[in-house]
């Protein structure tokens, strides 16, 4: 017996060796994983992506402050959390009309596997990213950061973000492959959950703001004016400014 | 360890659970899942979703009027809990008109168009029967409608956080161009079993798109707020849009 199949003998419950067989992203393994609605499973994976996601949360929020951090460490799994049941009806709707015929606890349960990796690589970088904003001037009020150190930081958290999604993706592609025998389905539903997914979550995390924070702002967990303006009406104002200067 | 004869627990596509396909590859009804008969709303809306083919072959059979009048029921609830989504946006009044603008707005477009995608569907050589075609017409609002309630609560999270009648209005015609693209392939699907010639239904689509976008000026404000419940005097979809960007 395999190791990937005495993890699979024990289907009923989540456990920790399962996360080295997730991120290894084997379809065979997985796919009767996600064939099967197991509460304590999708329950373990949640764990995941609190302590994942949180933590990574919380070393990017240490560079503004402490209780910033601590406030970040519930905002991002909660921000995943509402992006996957927000878009859960919508994903479980365009996977079968675009080939894929799957249950709609089938879906959900493939975009929280995927969540699930990338909360776990996000989760293994939070120690680098704590060490990094340790070593760097703190964004904290009164203080100077140069600007090439804040350039940096930001640069970091885009790579390594981009780093957990893209490794999580492909590994859902992988698997929406095997499930459907098609490549090209495979990308079509990929693509269709990928924006969808994208487009809620990036609104989820201008709610949700502050996640680093501003100097010259108090610490907060989200803003007043949370509900005010939204992601793509200040990314299109801020291209205007870009232009009209 | 797997058990080789074990079978696979998400089973390989099938034709009657894969997309929608416009080309007809085996006649309707070859399969037995086809055949089985829709007796409820909840199955319609599994069957339109995961067996469109289902659909088509049960339209065909007598007695489809059920199965017609359920669809219609569905998309009218439907629409009437996505337009309640609409309305949050400014509350008060429209949270009923904009559900009343956005269901009878479906009804009466697919009203107005019902007859000449008949006639054009006589003129490119099918065969379908007037009942088949309104329950296609039917099929098209059920999709289209199923999945606007699947876009309701990332519509729900931007009309709370925006107040740009312009953002709001733009992105529920995103969400409406994506559903009724869906609703559509349902219809090609359909007449794909009755007839190869597409011309007539592509002239007939651009007609029907046109005629709900002239329908969400001429019921408007979907969304946004006015000082009465009908507009005063008539406008172009195109000039109403461009006003509604300038914040006239």
């Amino acid at each position: 017996m395999t190791g990937t199949n005495a993890v699979n003998a024990a289907a009923a419950d989540f456990q920790v060796r399962e996360i080295p067989v997730l991120l290894g992203g084997d379809p065979v393994a997985l796919k009767d994983w996600a064939a099967s609605w197991q509460t304590r499973r999708v329950l373990g994976y949640v764990v995941v992506i609190f302590a994942g996601a949180g933590m990574y949360g919380a070393a990017m929020g240490y560079w503004r402050s402490p209780v910033q951090a601590g406030y970040n460490l519930v905002k991002f799994p909660l921000i995943v959390l509402a992006t996957t049941l927000g878009n859960a009806l919508l994903n479980g709707m365009l996977a079968p009309l675009l080939g894929l015929d799957l249950r709609f606890r089938q879906s959900l349960m493939l975009v929280v596997m995927s969540f699930t990796i990338a909360a776990a690589i996000l989760g293994s970088f939070a120690p680098i990213v704590f060490f990094i904003v340790w070593n760097i001037p703190p964004l904290a009020n009164g203080m100077q950061v140069p600007s090439p150190t804040y350039s940096f930081v930001l640069l970091l958290q885009v790579v390594l973000v981009a780093f957990a999604g893209v490794a999580a993706n492909v590994r859902l592609q992988r698997l929406l492959g095997a499930l459907s025998g098609s490549d090209r389905i495979a990308r079509k539903v990929l693509f269709s959950w990928l924006a969808g997914n994208l487009f809620l979550g990036s609104q989820l995390c201008w709610i949700f703001r502050p996640l680093i924070g501003s100097p010259g702002l108090p610490v907060e967990f989200v803003r007043p004016n949370a509900f005010q303006g939204n992601f793509y009406e200040a990314v299109f104002r801020a291209i205007g400014q870009l232009f009209s200067s | 360890m797997n058990d080789p004869i074990t079978p696979p627990l998400i089973a390989a596509p099938v034709p009657s659970a894969g997309p929608i396909r416009t080309a007809p590859s085996l006649p309707l009804g070859e399969g037995p899942d086809e055949r089985a008969p829709i007796p409820s709303v909840i199955a319609a809306i599994e069957s339109i979703l995961r067996q469109p083919r289902r659909v088509l072959f049960q339209l065909r059979q007598p007695g489809a009027g059920r199965l017609i009048a359920a669809m219609l029921l569905v998309s009218v609830v439907c629409s009437l809990t996505y337009g309640f989504v609409v309305g949050t946006f400014s509350n008060g009044v429209q949270l009923w008109a904009a559900p009343l603008r956005i269901a009878l707005g479906l009804l009466i477009s697919a009203l107005v168009c019902l007859p000449s995608l008949y006639i054009f569907s006589c003129l490119g050589g099918s065969q379908a029967r007037l009942i088949e075609v309104v329950g296609l017409v039917a099929g098209l609002l059920l999709l289209m409608t199923v999945l606007l309630i699947g876009f309701a609560p990332v519509a729900w999270v931007f009309s709370q956080s925006t107040g740009s009648v312009a953002a709001m209005g733009a992105l529920h015609l995103a969400f409406w161009f994506i559903s009724t693209c869906f609703g559509i392939r349902f219809l090609n699907a359909g007449f794909a079993h009755h007839s190869h010639s597409g011309d007539g239904l592509k002239v007939w689509i651009a007609i029907f798109l046109l005629v709900m976008l002239q329908m969400s000026t001429a019921l408007r404000p979907i969304v946004g707020t006015a000082d009465t419940l009908l507009p005063e005097g008539k406008k172009f979809f195109i000039t109403h849009w461009v006003d509604s960007v300038k914040g006239k």
